[in-house]
């Protein structure tokens, strides 16, 4: 048993020497070919370079949101507040690449749409998982970290939460839509994308997606942390009360 | 079946004779909605001459937040004075206790929007006492109000409450206030689109009311 936890311990080490160059490199390669190699869009311009980002983001964004729901459920299912740090950790990289998304959709939308925000469904329903999110992080950080019972209502929380996407998706899909289509994926024969802005893309994915594993990691490992130290603060305030 | 609902039945009168005696919560809440469609009102009429197509938002904005006003109030004193602690020890399940809890904040709810109804009735020139609208306001209120009474049992134990309530139920409201706002508009008459807005209010309001009871066990479970 103690070989297989120093074996686990030692794998997860890895993760401070593997994880940061591949981050490191992976993002500097987005930079460089959405940058430097990806051509100019003929009609949108240099602000179509914003896509490398934004698309990627969105997606982080979501594995997140589906770690926070994952990691909720075993906070109630088997009451264990690692998992509870887990969430939260996952729900900050999920609004931070959510808030990131919006962003660029924002300074993308000004020379193409004419405006910064528009009530259009895609953009609502972005916002509206942005604001759900944050509010999680917000009721979480109003109680102590040891506090079982406020886990428990934020896991319940961030339950409804991801259960409500779909219903926000769907009401806001009456309204008319202006988001540009999905393109990238119409059918490899067809492709609407030149090959290099695809391999930009590709390498957007890897980097965004490192990148959020990594603020991931280290954001529950902050929070590990904190546990930690609150219970060895209860711990010493019993022994100089004893 | 008297059996079942007793115990519910018991938290709604116990609740609703409280919110009787005790009248400053509710009429607070009551004088809050009536100030806020009074504040619209003007100032909507100084900024456009035509304000009729504005009062479906300006209903639902102080429905919704009147609701979350006066639900936050409600579980705000059982949780100080340990009434709650006490109504999960009894051999009550804690659905029941959760069903009677939402149903006499939807009642009491129920009360406040009808003499908004009324009031609104008169500041915007538009008859608003009509069979089509009522249902809308019930389903619009039992989906906001089970929601909000799941959320204020939880946040009543954190800090700064007051402020978290509206931050954690509106996003979640969103599809609802869609779906009211719409369907509230259809039934005057404005210009909304042909998608059946009442059928996904009625869906949210099912959403909400069915996962706030599934999930009120697991929330308060010690």
């Amino acid at each position: 048993m103690s070989a297989l936890t120093s074996t686990l311990q030692r794998v997860y080490g890895l993760w401070w020497i593997v994880l940061p160059p591949i981050v490191g490199s992976a993002v500097m390669a987005m930079i460089i070919g959405a940058l430097v190699v990806a051509p100019r869009e003929i009609i949108e311009g240099d602000v179509q370079r914003l896509l490398y980002i934004h698309f990627p983001s969105i997606l982080a964004a979501y594995g997140a949101f589906g770690v926070v729901f994952v990691a909720s459920l075993v906070v109630l299912w088997k009451r264990d507040l690692r998992w509870d740090a887990v969430a939260r950790g996952a729900a900050t990289v999920g609004v931070l690449f959510t808030g990131l998304t919006l962003a660029t959709g924002a300074l993308w939308g000004k020379p193409i749409w004419g405006v910064y925000w528009t009530w259009d469904a895609r953009l609502t329903s972005t916002l509206v998982l942005f604001l759900i999110y944050a509010a999680y992080l917000l009721a979480r950080s109003m109680a102590d970290e040891l506090d079982e019972q406020a886990a428990r209502f934020a896991a319940v929380f961030a339950v409804l939460g991801a259960l409500d996407i779909p219903l926000v998706m769907f009401s806001v899909t009456w309204w008319r839509t202006l988001h540009p289509q999905p393109i990238i994926m119409r059918g490899l024969e067809r492709p609407a994308m030149p090959a290099e802005m695809l391999a930009v893309l590709l390498i957007a994915f890897l980097g965004i997606g490192a990148l959020a594993l990594w603020l991931g990691v280290l954001r529950t490992e902050a929070e590990w942390l904190a546990k930690r130290t609150a219970t060895l603060r209860a711990k010493i305030d019993r022994h100089q009360g004893a | 079946m008297n059996e079942a609902i007793g115990p519910s039945m018991a938290v709604v009168m116990k609740d609703l004779r409280l919110a009787w005696r005790d009248r400053a919560g509710w009429a607070s809440a009551g004088a809050f909605a009536t100030i806020a469609v009074l504040v619209y009102s003007f100032a909507f009429d100084l900024a456009t001459g035509d304000i009729r197509p504005l009062l479906p938002g300006v209903l639902w904005t102080t429905f919704l937040f009147a609701g979350i006003f006066a639900g936050g109030q409600s579980f705000a004193r059982e949780s100080e004075e340990g009434t709650f602690d006490a109504l999960l020890l009894s051999p009550v399940s804690p659905t029941m206790v959760y069903l009677g809890k939402a149903a006499a904040n939807i009642i009491a709810m129920l009360v406040i929007e009808f003499l908004q109804l009324g009031l609104a009735t008169i500041l915007f020139d538009t008859n608003l006492v009509s069979l089509e609208l009522l249902v809308i306001v019930f389903l619009g209120t039992v989906g906001s109000v089970s929601l909000t009474t799941l959320l204020s049992t939880m946040s009543a134990s954190m800090r700064g409450r007051a402020m978290l309530l509206p931050v954690m139920a509106l996003p979640l409201l969103v599809p609802l206030l869609i779906g009211a706002v719409r369907a509230t508009g259809a039934s005057l008459n404005l210009e909304v689109g042909a998608a059946p807005w009442t059928l996904l209010l009625a869906v949210a309001a099912l959403w909400s009311a069915a996962l706030s009871v599934l999930l009120f066990p697991i929330a308060v479970e010690r």
